[in-house]
């Protein structure tokens, strides 16, 4: 019936003359032109551009002329030190998804609870590291986990717990598991919040009726609160993928890919070609050819995981 | 619809009036805002883009801008400051946009990297007699100067050639309370000196630090030991052949690795940024580590009671193979744009950063030995550190040659190496020490990668081995042009 109503309001489109139709939105074509110039300008000119500059042998000054076709693709893919660096890329976002997407759900799931006290206080003090610049964040703690007088280490050797101090940042084998732990802390908030307002979209007449039915909560909890879940927890889990993968001020700000390109990221590692001073002339062509295969990379990952997340999200929506 | 038509369109005619009123609009300001008015005889102002570094020169540039604004009424000097590790970028983007500054700072491989793009006006047709009595004889000769190309004056230094020296710096305090009455001579005695002072210093105090994240001190070490052409470029200028894998170097990151295997290194220094050494060194944290000479005014700044000793770098126990390279007389730092719409004004400005009133004032604000030495040679004699600067110069620099200044093949190749950064030994070489990886087998393979590199220049035309290769240079001598 509600449909029958909506098509009898809605006159055919099909039999209205095109440019009556463009007049009668005008108004809204225009309104929409800023925001297409907006995305134009700075999001798809920059993307179709670096992938035109990826085959040339430019220095970023002028306009690029010497085509060198694949070459630029054939030395990323061939470089051991972009591998190095993808895979460190890859483990602050599996690192994401495996710690800090399923560690913040369970506290959301306790915040959410309206008998907790004091829950707005503890949801602003975790998402207080969200709002705090990441280069701040990266300072305070090369200072925290500094070896010589850092407050971390001296705890440490005094209360016992090691004998010597721990070398965090400077140490091969430590300094991309405490980057990525900094990043996991960093991150949490928004995670949390994310989690929070899914957990929010459950009306309450369904904990209601679950209540009703005689479920517990590990029940409710169990078998209509995470079912409920899994369409946002999908979109959820996509945001947490692509903001964890493209870390770089955290590592700029601490270790600038060391020691000895340990915590070397892609995005640090296009930065150093495209901009590193020490370089004779920039290499803004192979950087761009490098950012193009960590976008393809990218979207690889996140197409892989979409037959999954496809059954997910069926056995799941409502 | 109507009435929001007609809101929208009072909305509009109400921006146009605004905007008009305010003189403002998309396209750009009507009037000549450039504030280039040399036409008309008033004010011209000059953009001089540079860094604000050391600490407190942005402060120390516009007080001495002030100062020649006031001597030169009809000049304004606008100051662009950009962070160091930014400013050829920012240059570079300034020019793109068609805005470049008049005058600019571009230290070092920065200036060719302007140079060769044409963004660099010659310097010949405002210098005179006087100008050139200004710096020490023989150091202006086109040849040797640094900042000469094809024969042209195209660049300003702001420090003297001397300042490239390098030195150890130590804490006489702590060597004495080590039972050490003198800093090392050889590199056995810096070993050994560490590790007491390590061993002793219970994690607070520790006898050396490889002075940043990439072990810097290892190249600073390895010039003592090997020609200088391998050390900074992995070939040897006397055969023109890869020379990684020799002894020398060898032997510096072989030095480092054991120290650093033995505990006798401090603890954390692979994630040490430039300023960290001096930082920990004023506070007592490391006896000894070799440095870059403007440190020690860093240090004293940050801890003027601290008992610092300098002295020249330690050599290899059987026998100095090589010195700290002088390349040229002087580093540039000035250039003028090519583009300039008012040349004799920007050299009016450079001639004011190349004065020895600018250098004595740059000299006593920040202790740095400038190229005008007559701005300072009188005060450093009896200033304890820059004496022992200039005696470490005296003592441990050479001339070296330097294909860059003789352009052509030579410097193009050295140039196209530059580009492939993992040809030089920096990365394996922390590497090796970190990891405790053999450094000789390293070295042999970075030798085939530049020996491939090489072959490839050759064959592409960049340059022939003849470009550089200097038969007769010696290490041990200063090294003459016409060698």
């Amino acid at each position: 019936m509600a449909s029958l109503h909506a098509t009898a309001r809605r006159p055919p489109a099909a039999g209205r003359p095109r440019a009556a139709r463009l007049r009668r939105h005008a108004w809204s074509y225009v309104f929409l032109v800023p925001g297409i110039l907006l995305f134009g300008g700075f999001s798809l000119w920059p993307l179709i551009a670096s992938w035109w500059y990826a085959f040339f042998d430019w220095d970023g000054v002028g306009t690029p002329t010497d085509w060198i076709g694949l070459d630029n693709f054939r030395e990323v893919l061939g470089s051991g030190a972009f591998w190095d660096a993808f895979w460190h890329s890859f483990a602050f976002s599996f690192a994401a998804l495996v710690i800090e997407l399923p560690l913040a759900l369970v506290l959301a799931i306790l915040l959410n609870n309206a008998w907790l006290r004091g829950r707005n206080v503890y949801r602003l003090a975790l998402f207080l590291p969200v709002v705090t610049t990441t280069a701040v964040i990266g300072i305070v703690f090369a200072i925290l986990l500094d070896p010589i007088r850092g407050v971390v280490n001296t705890a440490l050797t005094d209360i016992g717990l090691a004998d010597s101090p721990i070398n965090f940042l400077g140490s091969t084998t430590s300094a991309l598991p405490t980057l990525i732990g900094i990043d996991v802390w960093k991150g949490f908030g928004i995670t949390l919040i994310y989690w929070l307002a899914a957990l929010q979209t459950i009306p309450k007449d369904i904990h209601e009726a679950a209540l009703i039915d005689g479920a517990n909560s590990r029940q409710s909890l169990r078998f209509v609160v995470l079912p409920m879940l899994v369409p946002l927890a999908i979109v959820i889990l996509l945001l947490v993928f692509q903001r964890s993968l493209n870390t770089f001020d955290l590592v700029q700000a601490t270790t600038q890919g060391g020691p000895n390109y340990s915590t070397d990221v892609v995005p640090t590692y296009i930065y150093r070609f495209a901009f590193d001073p020490f370089l004779q002339a920039p290499r803004y062509g192979f950087a761009c050819a490098a950012g193009a295969v960590f976008g393809l990379m990218t979207l690889l990952i996140s197409l892989m995981q979409a037959p999954l997340l496809r059954g997910r999200y069926k056995a799941g929506a409502p | 619809m109507s009435r929001t038509r007609r809101t929208l369109r009072w909305a509009a005619a109400a921006s146009a009036v605004a905007l008009t009123a305010t003189g403002c609009n998309l396209v750009g300001s009507s009037e000549d805002d450039s504030g280039n008015d040399d036409a008309s005889g008033e004010n011209v102002t000059i953009t001089v883009a540079l860094v604000p570094d050391p600490p407190g020169a942005s402060e120390f540039y516009r007080a001495q801008f002030d100062q020649f604004e006031e001597e030169n009424p009809g000049i304004t000097v606008e100051v662009v400051e950009n962070p160091s590790d930014q400013q050829l970028n920012a240059v570079e983007l300034m020019f793109q946009q068609g805005d470049p500054p008049d005058v600019f700072r571009a230290q070092a491989d920065g200036f060719d990297r302007m140079y060769e793009r044409g963004w660099t006006h010659s310097l010949e047709e405002f210098v005179t007699d006087e100008f050139i009595d200004r710096f020490p004889e023989g150091t202006m000769n086109p040849a040797t100067s640094g900042l000469h190309r094809d024969g042209e004056l195209y660049t300003l230094p702001l420090v003297t050639g001397k300042w490239d020296v390098r030195v150890l710096i130590y804490n006489e305090a702590v060597l004495r309370e080590n039972g050490f009455d003198a800093p090392p001579e050889t590199w056995g005695e810096l070993e050994e000196m560490a590790t007491t002072i390590t061993q002793n210093g219970g994690g607070s105090v520790f006898g050396y630090a490889p002075t940043d994240g990439k072990a810097i001190a290892v190249e600073i070490l390895a010039q003592t030991a090997a020609p200088s052409s391998v050390v900074s470029d992995g070939i040897d200028f006397r055969t023109g052949q890869p020379a990684t894998a020799s002894p020398g170097l060898v032997e510096a990151v072989e030095l480092h690795r054991r120290m650093q295997a033995n505990g006798a290194m401090v603890t954390g220094w692979e994630s040490w940024d430039g300023a960290r050494a001096f930082t920990e060194f004023a506070a007592g944290t490391i006896a000894m580590y070799p440095s870059a000479p403007w440190h020690v005014a860093e240090v004293r700044k940050l801890n003027p009671e601290i008992e610092m000793g300098i002295a020249p770098l330690p050599v290899p126990d059987d026998g100095r193979g090589g010195y700290t390279p002088m390349k040229q007389s002087f580093q540039p730092i000035w250039s003028m744009s090519a583009e300039t719409e008012n040349p004799e004004q920007s050299w009016a400005v450079m001639d004011f950063l190349a004065s020895e009133d600018f250098h004595r004032a740059y000299y006593e604000e920040f202790g740095t030995l400038t190229a005008v030495e007559s701005a300072w040679e009188d005060q450093a004699a009896e200033n304890p550190d820059q004496s022992a600067i200039l005696a470490a110069a005296e003592e441990g620099m050479r001339l070296v040659p330097n294909p860059i200044l003789t352009g052509g093949g030579g410097a193009a190749i050295l140039q196209a190496r530059a580009q492939r950064p993992e040809l030089k030994h920096t990365d394996a070489a922390v590497d090796a020490i970190i990891n405790n990886k053999p450094f000789q087998p390293i070295a042999e393979a970075l030798d085939a990668q530049i020996q491939a590199f090489l072959d490839g220049e050759v064959a592409a035309g960049t340059g022939t081995l003849d470009d550089i290769t200097f038969p007769d240079w010696d290490p041990l001598e200063n090294f003459t042009p016409e060698q």
